[in-house]
């Protein structure tokens, strides 16, 4: 039986993904901001 | 063709890029936790994988073509070779920051530690920190050429600590393991389980190149707009 450990790897999935997402965002908004 | 004509298509071909990377990487999740197979000894945090290794790739990948252009702007002194190692270097930061953040969530229930200082996290960290100062030192440097030519030198400097952090499994002994997928025996990994890896690996190269053409692009416009008031003052 594998341990009960997915809550580590929700947390994970949602700092990798926040990270990623927020740097597109702030890439986004640069954008609008320079064109 | 304009610079800034340039600047805004390489940006516009760098935001469709990066939209397909985050379709791709909300595709990876949903592959790596309802489509991959538990791994039996380690549960459900083995599947952290799916996005550390891709995110350790994409910072290496990130470091190296630093490296290389900042070779080349030493080389050729071209203003080019000098933004693209700062999208490169800034962008290589970004997925250091997801390698190292996402690491510890996998480390904590498998070594019962959040953090250990064996030679690979502490390589590693050196190298996120040098990039941090690379990144610092380009901020805190008015005059162009002398903040190109100091950074390359830096870029340079990680590019040759790359290697050495990848074979500090092998030199050392470490809590880390060794690489599955990029070691001379070959694959040791089951084939659902590496297709899942080798969809992240091509997410984050996708989302590199996606995010390194708009950091380009922006340095681009923003180095006109400086001109241009500049020129009007």
């Amino acid at each position: 039986m594998p341990p009960d450990n997915g809550a580590y790897m929700i947390a994970a999935y949602i700092v990798g993904g926040v990270i990623v997402l927020a740097y597109a965002v702030y890439l986004f908004v640069m954008a609008r901001k320079l064109k | 063709m304009t610079d800034r004509t340039n600047a805004l298509r390489l940006l516009s071909r760098g935001q469709i890029l990066t939209v397909i990377g985050l379709i791709g990487f909300g595709f990876l999740i949903v592959r790596a936790m309802a489509f991959t197979p538990l791994e039996v000894r380690q549960g459900a945090a083995q599947k952290i994988m799916y996005v550390h290794v891709p995110s350790a790739w994409a910072a290496g990948v990130a470091i190296m073509l630093t490296g290389l252009f900042s070779a080349a702007y030493l080389w050729l002194r071209d203003e080019r070779a000098d933004r693209a190692a700062a999208a490169s270097a800034e962008v290589g930061i970004l997925f250091g920051t997801v390698m190292l953040g996402t690491g510890p969530f996998w480390a904590k229930p498998v070594w019962g530690a959040w953090w250990v200082w064996d030679a690979r996290l502490t390589s590693t960290l050196f190298l996120y920190l040098l990039f941090v100062g690379y990144l610092i030192l380009r901020d805190s440097t008015e005059d162009r050429g002398m903040r190109a030519r100091f950074s390359a030198v830096v870029g340079l400097m990680g590019l040759v600590l790359v290697p050495f952090v990848h074979l500090t499994v092998y030199m050392f002994r470490t809590q880390h393991p060794e690489p599955v997928v990029l070691k001379p025996e070959g694959v040791t990994m089951p084939g659902s389980m590496l297709a899942t890896l080798l969809v992240g690996v091509v997410v984050f190269t996708v989302l590199y190149f996606g995010f390194v053409m708009q950091r380009y692009g922006l340095t681009v416009l923003d180095d006109l707009r400086q001109e241009e008031m500049y020129d009007a003052a």
